[in-house]
């Protein structure tokens, strides 16, 4: 799928670098936000999906349980 | 502070955290404060960019910058909207330089409250790598010109 080359990772810029960084986590809540409404549909607990993700089931909740609610 | 904010003003800082969190952003920046202040037409008009076009701007930075450590997305195209993990998301520093001048500027024409001009004022002041300076370049916006448009309108 992608290559990932640790010499060109050491290349970048800063600028280049870091920005990458800030993009990668912008798509990482982008495609969390899509899959725990996902996950929700199928019928997992919240403590199911902070399992899944690492997180504890409050914190996972009080990103996204507002969210269901006004849905 | 706000208190002093017009409403257009005002409506540009609460976009700017509505931007922050649809990006999936931790912090309101300056480039949301952008982002937001495009949302208005009439201001979009005087910059020569809408909002639309910025959006896809920061998209195509975030290509570049993840083709540069040698990741590309191909056909892969996030369609959510994220979610900020905490209520009342913390501005960056740049964001609050932006509002800090955006009063002084005001302040400085003895204006009575800070417009949406004031904050597209300050935020013309930024430099890259700010991230508002980096999109404004990427917008190929001709600055100069614009303050002085922007002047005019004053």
């Amino acid at each position: 799928m992608t290559s990932f080359d640790m010499e060109q990772l050491r290349a970048a810029d800063p600028a280049m670098g870091l920005r990458a960084v800030g993009a990668l986590h912008r798509l990482a809540e982008r495609v969390e936000a899509v899959h725990v409404a996902e996950a929700r549909r199928a019928g997992w607990s919240w403590e199911q999906i902070g399992d899944a993700l690492g997180v504890t089931r409050q914190s996972v909740h009080a990103k996204y349980g507002k969210r269901e609610s006004n849905v | 502070m706000f208190e002093r904010f017009a409403s257009a003003a005002r409506t540009a800082v609460q976009d700017a955290r509505y931007e922050a969190e649809r990006r999936g952003d931790r912090r309101i920046g300056s480039d949301h404060l952008l982002l937001a202040l495009l949302e208005d037409d009439e201001l979009a008009r005087l910059v020569g960019v809408d909002a639309a076009a910025a959006h896809d701007a920061a998209d195509q930075l975030d290509r570049t910058a993840l083709a540069a450590i040698g990741l590309t997305l191909g056909e892969f195209q996030p369609t959510g909207r994220a979610a900020l993990g905490r209520r009342v998301p913390l501005m960056t520093t740049g964001g609050k330089t932006v509002i800090q001048q955006a009063l002084a500027k005001a302040a400085a024409e003895k204006a009575r409250t800070i417009t949406s001009r004031h904050l597209l004022l300050a935020l013309l002041d930024r430099r890259e790598p700010d991230p508002a300076a980096t999109l404004l370049a990427a917008l190929g916006i001709d600055q100069p010109a614009l303050r002085a448009r922007l002047a005019a309108t004053a």
